[in-house]
């Protein structure tokens, strides 16, 4: 439905599109998936990865081309992602929203 | 490169669609190679983790799906799942009869299941409780085939073991092996019980460690040392009262004392391999003349396969040196082979062909039930179609009641399932004490993880099975003529898959019916097959004398003269003798020459039956003597030979006067022939009556012999007195086996009774499920055709007019059913070939009488609702 596509970003919607734009020329779903798992400590599953970045790309916000197989995959394609406008600008906003509601207290939020 | 989880891979392709595979493999398999370089294992499960929580919820049917709606469905799917096993449990609660019906048909034919795999499953599957079983293998001499025609292992002679166990390279170690007879005094009761004598390393390759104390030490393999023994954990608890102090405590076996060195823990003794199901064992201790006898065959083989070495080359090795001792050793050794034969191999491998055969024969009742269940959820389905049909308007898909019929099936089959399993538990604990006397390994028999894992399975599949005609009809009802009808049952709907049921059941039963047929007569033939005796009325014992304490031959002469004597003068005793085996008992075969002709080597040599006996043993067994006389306390040495030995060694020359020597027992005397008696199964039942002779001997010790006994009625009755009487004789003597012949025959038939009394209970169960299944359809029929019924009455039609009909609507599937189950009663005959005796698999009366069987089932179950058609008042109906 349209209006679910465009509505905001979830949390793990979130993290998978940093994840995109933190490896900018790497991302496919095992890099992401480390990624996710080295700086948010969530240790999710590589199909939860792909779920969202499908769903992503349905929204229009992720766009995705096949790369060569590779000997330590088994000969098996990768699918490398990389955030459309739509993409950047869904983050941008949730980035705002974000540090909108943290601004000024971000000395409570440090967990160290 | 390091590989994943082949299995892992394998489920993953099976359940990622497309492209999804080679993206999510790909990436699964590149971090699984950096994990592994630094832990294989945890890599391993890292793998195994992913993999789990992708078959879950793996990731959307294909890459880029074309709508987000498919993604609501998939979210949605477990929701619906569990929204539907709450309705189906509500509406099942609701009908608590058809429930109950239903799980119990369920629960019969998967309890009977959960039987049969838990006895497959610790029979055949389970390894036995040995270290590294799969290396243990048993060595067999393979005698010349001229003289043992079919026989293909033979035990072996001591001097060929200690050459093999020189030469032969394949294995670790090799133990020779005997069971004696020993007498235990001292403790109550003398008893006569069979030990395992044990040679070195027997323990060591059995890999087997004492629960206290020792095993024997190389040395005590010698005469002089060999006052030692080792107790069972059984023999320890039942007779010497589980002392704690047993390892101080000594047995008086045979007169000697013998110290208690070790006690075996309970999961050693293995009651279907003889070695391993000893109360003790005690050093087999051969002086150096018995290692180097190689004429007689008598002793056992146990060794362990080096890691690595298969099968195939031990018994090439054993083969070049069994050559080599044959060229070395002409005269004993011309034509005896070896054969090595899996330990496991020979304790189920005779009872392996029953079981799978049982397994088909369960699986075809599992069958039969669920034609049965589906037949009822059809019907039940038919009576709510107005609600499933209102369930499609108000928006449920055909997939969605697709799901959820299939959904009340599985769950029906689930709870029979659980209750299978109990049906199981209390059927094999109750039956456990039948279970031991006919099936090898029965006392391990248990319900195990592998057992739930294949009742789960089962009970999942057999859902499915049952389930999967009913939803099919049920998703294609369709929603305006259901609601159409306003609710009133139509018996045109389903009727032709419900009568494709009824085919399928009859047929199935047939099939089994037959097999227990077969099976039934086989036991039948086999039981009373003419053994060359009168069985009944006969009371039996066994006695075994010590040499200690009778040490002459005189002396046992004199013993057994004197037993036989006083109990022929017992109330009640018709006639008694003694001989050392009793018919199909096998015994001693040994090869024969005749005066005047040479003696040939062993291979060549003719061999008979020998059987040492006491005079009057064959008006005791009602053995008919053909010519001659019987041997008389009066003789010395002389024989009597069965009809086949005569027919052998003289053909149609008059036998009576020969002389012949056994050169086994001694080259010198020479014993002349006085009569010739019927032939006698000597070995199985099944096999022909061997050649025999029957001697009466002074020159040897008759050490041990069976008592028989001819009562005028019980002989059991007979027991008491006649134990009264060897005590009057000697007080510390044992009577051991004191059982009627009946019994011993019945031992010998125990696992053929085993499968035609399994058999037969599955035919009952898939006629009962027949016939329950013939009558609810018909039953359906006439309720829906009531009016049809009603007008025809009305029209003038008779009661015979409408039981005709009826019947009929009933006798035609059945009798198709006879037909195809026929044929295929005939196709599958293959699986029980090997195990029926006296019959063909084929037999064609026992396929008439099963055939009839059924036509009769089916036309009773018809009668009931036709007749209840026939009793419809047209009036009542009509005006409904």
């Amino acid at each position: 439905m349209w209006f679910k596509a465009r509505g905001p970003l979830g949390d793990f919607e979130q993290l998978v599109l940093l994840g995109v734009l933190r490896l900018s020329d790497g991302a496919y779903g095992a890099a992401i998936r480390q990624e996710i798992h080295e700086r948010s400590g969530r240790d999710v599953s590589i199909n939860a990865v792909y779920t969202t970045l499908d769903r992503l790309e349905q929204k229009g916000l992720l766009k995705s081309w096949d790369g060569e197989p590779t000997a330590e995959r088994g000969g098996r394609r990768k699918k490398f992602y990389a955030l459309k406008p739509a993409g950047s600008a869904a983050l941008k906003q949730a980035y705002r929203a974000f540090t909108g509601m943290t601004d000024g207290f971000e000395r409570h939020l440090e967990s160290k | 490169m390091i590989a994943a989880p082949r299995l892992a891979l394998w489920l993953l392709s099976r359940r990622l669609s497309g492209a999804w595979r080679d993206y999510v493999v790909g990436d699964l398999v590149e971090e699984f190679q950096k994990r592994a370089a630094r832990s294989r294992a945890t890599a391993r499960l890292w793998f195994w983790g992913q993999t789990l929580r992708c078959l879950i919820a793996p990731p959307p049917s294909q890459p880029i799906a074309s709508v987000s709606v498919r993604n609501r469905h998939r979210d949605s799917h477990m929701q619906t799942l569990f929204a539907d096993l709450r309705y189906s449990a509500r509406v099942l609660a609701r009908t608590p009869s058809f429930t109950l019906a239903v799980v119990a048909v369920l629960a019969l034919g998967i309890g009977a299941n959960a039987a049969i795999f838990s006895i497959a499953n610790s029979v055949l599957l389970r390894p036995l409780p040995f270290a590294d079983p799969d290396r243990l293998v048993r060595v067999f001499h393979i005698p010349p085939q001229a003289t043992f025609p079919g026989m293909a292992r033979f035990s072996v002679s001591p001097a060929n073991f200690y050459d093999w166990q020189r030469d032969a390279t394949a294995f670790e170690r090799m133990a020779i092996y005997q069971f004696r007879s020993l007498r235990l005094t001292g403790r109550g009761t003398p008893q006569t019980i069979l030990a395992g004598a044990v040679g070195e390393n027997f323990f060591e390759i059995v890999d087997a460690q004492p629960a206290r104390g020792r095993i024997f030490r190389p040395d005590e393999d010698r005469p002089g040392r060999e006052h030692v023994v080792i107790v069972s954990h059984g023999f320890w608890q039942r007779q010497l009262g589980g002392a704690e102090d047993v390892l101080a405590q000594t047995l008086t076996l045979d007169g000697s004392a013998y110290q208690i060195v070790g006690v075996m823990p309970a999961s050693f003794s293995i009651e279907s391999w003889g070695a391993s199901g000893r109360d003790f064992w005690i050093p087999l201790a051969y002086d150096d003349e018995a290692r180097l006898v190689r004429e007689n065959h008598n002793a056992q083989v146990i060794t362990r396969l080096k890691p690595g070495a298969t099968i195939a080359q031990a018994q090439a090795e054993l083969d070049v040196i069994s050559k080599r001792l044959e060229q070395l050793h002409p005269k004993e050794n011309a034509g005896w082979g070896a054969t090595v034969i899996p330990l496991q191999e020979l304790i189920v491998g005779d009872i392996r062909r029953t079981i799978v055969m049982l397994v088909v024969a369960v699986g075809l009742v599992l069958l039969i039930a669920c034609a049965n269940v589906s037949n009822l959820l059809f019907a039940r389905g038919l009576a709510r179609r107005k609600e499933l049909a209102v369930r499609a308007a108000m928006g449920a898909g055909r997939a969605r009641v697709f799901q959820h019929v299939l959904i009340e099936a599985v769950l029906l089959a689930v709870t029979g399932g659980a209750l299978g399993l109990v049906i199981a538990q209390v059927t094999l604990r109750q039956a456990a004490s039948i279970l031991a006397g006919q099936l090898p390994r029965a006392d391990e028999i248990a319900l195990d993880p592998r057992v739930f894992a294949f009742v789960a399975a089962v009970s999942v599949v057999a859902g499915l099975l049952a389930g999967i005609v009913p939803a099919v009809r049920a998703g294609r009802t369709s929603l305006t003529d259901a609601l159409k009808e306003g609710g009133r049952g139509d018996s045109s709907i389903g009727v032709r898959t419900r009568r494709l049921l009824i085919v399928c059941e009859v047929a199935l039963s047939v099939v089994l019916l037959m097999g227990a047929g077969v099976m039934t007569r086989s036991l039948l033939a086999v039981r009373y097959a003419d053994a060359g005796f009168d069985a009944s009325r006969l009371l039996t014992m066994s006695i075994i004398l010590p040499e200690s304490k009778y040490e002459t031959r005189d002396k046992t002469r004199a013993f057994f003269t004197r037993a036989v004597e006083d109990m022929r003068a017992l109330p009640g005793v018709v006639a008694a003798a003694a001989i050392d085996s009793l018919p199909t008992q096998g015994g001693s075969v040994q090869p024969i020459v005749v005066e005047g002709r040479p003696e040939l080597l062993p291979r060549d040599q003719p061999t008979v039956e020998v059987r040492r006996v006491t005079p009057g043993y064959f008006q005791s067994m009602r053995i008919p003597l053909l010519r001659g006389r019987d041997v008389s306390d009066s003789d010395v040495e002389t024989l009597l030979v069965s009809q086949s030995a005569a027919r052998l060694l003289w053909s149609d020359a008059d036998p009576i006067g020969q002389r012949v020597t056994l050169p086994i027992t001694s080259r010198t005397i020479l014993r002349e022939v006085v009569g010739v008696v019927g032939d006698v199964k000597q070995g199985r039942l099944e096999e022909a009556a061997a050649p025999t002779i029957y001697l009466y001997t002074r020159s040897e010790a008759w050490s041990g012999l069976t008592i028989v006994l001819r009562a005028h009625g019980e002989p059991l009755a007979l027991a008491a007195s006649a134990r009264a009487v060897i005590r009057g004789l000697d007080a510390d003597q044992p009577v051991e086996d004191v059982q009627t012949m009946d019994t011993v025959l019945n031992a010998g038939v125990a696992s053929r009774r085993f499968s035609a009394i399994v058999l037969g209970l599955f035919a009952a169960t898939a006629l009962l499920l027949a016939s329950v299944g013939i009558y609810s359809v018909l039953s359906h029929i006439v309720r829906g055709r009531s009016r049809e019924i009603g007008i025809r009455t009305a029209l003038g039609a008779r009661t015979g007019d409408v039981l005709g009909l009826i019947v009929r609507e009933g006798m035609t599937p059945a009798l198709i059913g006879i037909a195809i189950g026929a044929v295929a009663a005939l196709g599958s005959a293959k699986v029980i070939e090997g195990l029926v005796f006296g019959v063909s698999a084929t037999d064609p009366l026992t396929l008439a009488a099963v055939a009839a069987a059924l036509a009769i089932v089916a036309f009773a179950a018809s009668l009931i609702p036709a007749w209840r058609a026939s009793r419809l008042d047209p009036l009542k109906v009509l005006r409904t």
